[in-house]
């Protein structure tokens, strides 16, 4: 025992010696994903397809002829944990700038860093709103979003349950731990309202520790309403269709936000069946297919979170955009940069970035159907 | 009416989860006088032995379930023999045992992470979960009633081993004086390994319970936090104590949550546990036994 110990102790020591000779001419950018606890699935997958980003820019002669080195950190699903990664980042190694993490706490967590060190952060798939702006409405400097915002995100839920689907009784079933969560709840309260909707339960729940939902979903099976909105991260939201199918729910329709990933169908079955997903990038989109294809040849494995996929590929090339047009791999000038993003072209969309809320600027939701084993585009839509 | 039924059920159906873990807490506590935090642990390896059995036997779950309870049994005797006997072969302070469970539960559930990685994984539809229904009163999955079913046999059968088999009365001896009873002969570490064993097994049983329902990833272990609570206030060490507060647990958990507030559901479950502290320090059924100098 007292052996491998000692083994893995030189192992660790000879990696952190093989990180720092290698520093000399590269561009360090650091990446927070969720490699372990309850995000892994995303985290892992994030992680990869950021790593294929970044071969691809280095076989072309990488940005400023200098080659991309991707930094990960674990910040194992909790927001203490980022904190400290991005701590070390910045301290020890020197990153120009961070990608990650998918999830808003985390980047409501270490936006202050971002501004202390001065260090521009791009969230994958953090949509709420305090992560650019501050509650006070004042602007995170160096803190970016790829993706839409809850707001934004909230108001197409709504508009599509009201409008595409004429349902106007929902049930509401959030986690009360999660930022992200709650803006998206009370985003999709406010405008389902003004559509003339009903809210007959909402209900919540905690993350992590609950598993179990059945004293939920009785009572909001007792509402009688005939939408279950579900502003959830994937696990929870297939186990919340699974058991209320159990409990005899059939006719309920499920809609949920950009939380969908595919391992949810492991998980929810059949109880998949019909429901709608709101989300950033359509997996049927042709221009996202050669980087399916190429992750799958390189991890042999499907992409299956493919929003997380997708958006952490294009914020790797977002950023070396960014990092050509400062012309330097300076902190401060790629934040500029970033800053006054217009009309770039990434793969899955063309990016403008608000100056004022650094939010992009009409990116259309795609909305996603569950139908025969997997999702599927189902319409695009904008609301008014 | 129907939503109070149909609560009451669903309460039942997990305090029945909670129960088969509880059961190992007290039973190792009974005996060594120590809360084996990497029980959680001992779950999470039954859940995965049973997922790769599943795979590799082709879907029967008989014996993949049986796998699954001997395999766990087996590395639970392995962590006491590795982790725990040295420690009690030097002290008798059994703070160092607790410190080193908490360990092992880490060392358990990264292992996994390192290993098999932290993706959740579905066990295959071995069993049914479709909805049956009571007389139109309520509505529950076939799964739950499964799940009381088997916990209610497992039980049971543990009663039996206990009451009626030599091992099960020097069990019962070894938990009045574990000193004791090694003098009067007792082999001191069999009995302690085919306590893990029995820990261990019926740890499994939770696992595959909990890894159908919830899903299997290497922090499922946690969920058994909510178990120790029912074990602690049930009366850790007591057998029936923590099948009772099990029970207890899942019905004011599921009541809270569906007519007070569901965000309410964890206060609830903690000041009960804060109260039955106050109280009964030593829970519900506990043995009231003081120390003799």
């Amino acid at each position: 025992m007292r052996k491998l110990g000692l083994l893995l102790v030189a192992f660790a020591l000879a990696f952190v010696f093989a990180g720092s000779a290698l520093a000399a001419d590269t561009i360090k950018v650091g990446y927070l994903a969720a490699l372990t606890g309850d995000w892994a699935a995303y985290g892992q997958t994030e992680l990869n397809s950021a790593k294929l980003a970044v071969d691809e820019i280095n076989a072309k002669g990488g940005v400023l002829g200098k080659k991309i080195e991707l930094v990960p950190y674990d910040f194992r699903t909790r927001p203490e944990d980022a904190v400290n990664a991005f701590r070390r980042m910045a301290e020890n190694d020197k990153v120009v700038a961070v990608i990650g993490a998918n999830g808003s706490g985390i980047n409501i967590a270490t936006a202050p860093l971002s501004t202390k060190y001065k260090i521009p952060q791009i969230g994958t798939v953090s949509t709420n709103l305090n992560v650019t702006v501050t509650p006070e409405g004042k602007l995170n400097p160096y803190m970016f979003r790829i993706c839409f915002t809850d707001p934004y995100q909230g108001q197409v839920i709504a508009f599509f349950t009201a409008k595409n689907l004429k349902k106007m009784k929902a049930a509401v079933l959030y986690d009360v731990g999660s930022d992200y969560s709650q803006g998206l709840r009370d985003f999709f309260m406010q405008s389902y309202k003004k559509l003339g909707g009903a809210i007959v339960a909402d209900q919540g729940f905690r993350a992590g520790t609950d598993v179990d939902f059945r004293a939920q979903l009785t009572t909001i099976r007792d509402s009688k309403a005939d939408v279950l909105v579900l502003p959830n991260m994937g696990k929870e939201m297939a186990l919340i269709m699974k058991q209320a199918r159990e409990l005899g729910m059939k006719d309920i329709v499920f809609i949920g936000g950009d939380g969908y990933g595919d391992f949810m169908w492991e998980i929810a079955g059949p109880s998949m069946e019909g429901s709608y997903w709101i989300n950033h990038v359509d997996p049927a989109d042709p221009a996202m297919k050669p980087f399916f294809d190429s992750y799958k040849k390189k991890y042999n494995d499907e992409c299956k979170e493919f929003v997380n996929g997708v958006l952490a590929y294009d914020s790797v090339y977002w950023l070396a955009d960014a990092i050509k047009r400062a012309g330097k791999a300076d902190s401060t000038a790629i934040r500029d940069a970033l800053e006054k993003t217009k009309d770039v072209k990434l793969h899955h969309a063309v990016m403008s970035t608000d100056p004022k809320t650094h939010n992009p600027m009409n990116k259309t939701a795609v909305v996603l159907m569950a139908k025969n084993g997997k999702a599927v585009y189902y319409t695009k839509i904008q609301p008014k | 009416m129907d939503t109070l039924v149909q609560q009451i059920i669903n309460g039942l159906s997990l305090g029945s989860v909670y129960a088969l873990i509880a059961v190992g807490y007290s039973l190792v506590y009974s005996i060594l006088l120590f809360s084996n935090f990497a029980h959680g642990g001992f779950l999470v390896i039954g859940g995965y032995i049973c997922y790769y059995t599943l795979a590799a036997l082709g879907n029967n779950i008989w014996l993949s379930g049986l796998t699954a309870m001997v395999g766990a049994g087996v590395i639970a005797i392995l962590v006491e023999r590795l982790a725990y006997k040295p420690i009690r072969e030097r002290t008798n302070v059994t703070l160092y045992l607790l410190i080193a469970s908490m360990g092992m539960s880490i060392v358990i559930e990264n292992v996994f992470v390192v290993t098999v990685g932290g993706r959740f994984r579905a066990l295959p539809p071995v069993i049914p979960t479709d909805p049956v229904n009571f007389f139109g009163l309520a509505t529950t999955s076939a799964f739950d009633l499964l799940s009381l079913a088997m916990a209610v046999l497992f039980l049971t059968a543990l009663q039996l081993f206990l009451s009626k088999t030599k091992w099960g009365l020097a069990i019962r001896a070894a938990s009045y004086d574990l000193r004791t009873s090694g003098l009067m002969g007792v082999n001191v570490n069999r009995l302690i390994s085919i306590v893990f064993f029995v820990a261990g097994f019926l740890a499994a049983v939770g696992g595959i319970f909990l890894s159908v329902r919830y899903t299997l990833y290497p922090q499922l272990g946690f969920i058994t936090i909510k178990a120790f609570v029912a074990a602690v206030i049930g009366g850790l060490g007591s057998l029936p104590g923590a099948v009772l507060g099990s029970l207890i647990l899942g019905l004011a958990e599921m009541l809270t949550a569906g007519f007070i507030s569901s965000q309410m559901r964890d206060l609830v479950v903690f000041g009960m546990l804060v109260l039955t502290l106050l109280w009964r320090p030593s829970g519900l059924l506990g043995k009231q036994v003081s120390e003799k100098v």
